[in-house]
């Protein structure tokens, strides 16, 4: 059964699009056809270059001017994984992401209607998972994605739990979203005290690590280093959501 | 009066209102698209009642749909959610219309 998971936080820096790109790479080994969206139209990450690029953007989608399909980027060869693996990118002209600050909620509206379809219609042509890499925080950006998703992860940093249960029930669970977290750069010190507990399954505690935070995205740890304890906890992070 | 009686009574209660208030827009003439906002932002579903909330969010995600087809979504019964649709219909966020016979509703296209 085909599933989408849109990765945010409720603070930039949280590792968010390390994860996604990882996990997508995860689910690609493991022969799922994956399609891994950058979908922070206001911080395009173009995934570090990791993956091949071509001049189409998913803003383009949004607007209504182009199909979903004519802006993925096969990158399967490159990736070498049993399954497909195809990339979309927010584009990062600053002239585009200034426009899209300006959009109002009409156009959001619109938005939304459309990132649902495209969601739909990539599960149609094949994908087995749409992996959405959102904006940080609560915006339209973020949380459109947030809403189109079937399962949400809400990645933090040790020490900022506070803003993470404002996230969960603020807009996940009125969204009646599936909803795991993760602890990314942990020290070795819980976030929540026990009367801080939130109410989702926090899936992976991932210990703070020299070389992570060297690499950050530039590095794709799952396909790289598979043995490396990173790509361990994105491996396990995988199995336990489907 | 048991309560499957007074559930039914309510539901048919609601379903005159209903039908009442749509009556009284199409007679009087009462446009509220100076008032009200056109289609649906996440934000504004977001602040939405509980109930209310549910049905759209189950029509955004769903497309154009019965209020039959959204009932089997929220496990709600059909003249529940049809009351509902009917709610977010005056409010200007859903679209109804005829086809045939059936009734359906989609989240209110801007532009």
């Amino acid at each position: 059964m085909s599933f989408s998971i849109s990765i945010h936080s409720s603070k930039g820096g949280t590792g968010k699009t390390c994860i996604a790109q990882n996990l997508a790479y995860a689910y690609a080994m493991d022969g799922k056809n994956v399609c891994l969206l950058d979908l922070d139209l206001k911080s395009p990450s173009l995934f570090s270059g990791l993956f091949p690029v071509k001049d189409c953007w998913l803003n383009s989608v949004l607007e209504g001017r182009q199909e979903i399909d004519d802006v993925l980027v096969d990158a399967t060869r490159e990736m070498g994984t049993k399954g497909r693996v195809c990339v979309g990118y927010s584009n990062p002209d600053i002239a585009e992401i200034r426009e899209i600050s300006l959009k109002d909620r009409r156009w959001q509206s619109q938005a939304l209607q459309k990132l649902i379809d495209c969601k739909k219609k990539l599960f149609s042509s094949g994908f087995d998972v749409v992996i959405m890499d959102s904006s940080p925080g609560v915006d339209y950006t973020s949380v459109n994605v947030v809403a189109c998703s079937e399962y949400v992860i809400t990645v933090f940093k040790s020490g900022e739990s506070r803003g993470v249960q404002l996230v969960i029930n603020g807009i996940y669970k009125p969204l009646e979203k599936r909803c795991f977290a993760i602890e990314n750069m942990n020290n070795g010190v819980s976030s929540f005290s026990f009367e801080d507990q939130i109410p989702v399954p926090v899936l992976a505690r991932i210990p703070c690590m020299c070389d992570v935070s060297k690499y950050g995205t530039k590095k794709l740890f799952t396909c790289e280093d598979p043995a490396h304890p990173f790509s361990k906890a994105i491996f396990n992070l995988k199995d336990q959501i489907c | 009066m048991d309560n499957k009686e007074q559930t039914d009574k309510i539901l048919f209660l609601l379903k005159s209102i209903d039908e009442k208030l749509d009556k009284l827009l199409r007679m009087k003439h009462i446009y509220m698209a100076d008032e009200v906002p056109e289609g649906l932002d996440v934000m504004t579903l977001l602040s939405l009642p509980d109930h209310l909330r549910t049905t759209a969010t189950a029509l955004i995600e769903n497309g154009v749909s019965t209020a039959e087809d959204l009932a089997k979504i929220t496990s709600k019964k059909r003249a529940v959610e049809s009351s509902y649709l009917n709610q977010l219909v005056r409010m200007g966020h859903v679209r109804k219309f005829r086809k045939g016979k059936k009734v359906f509703f989609e989240i209110q296209s801007s532009l």
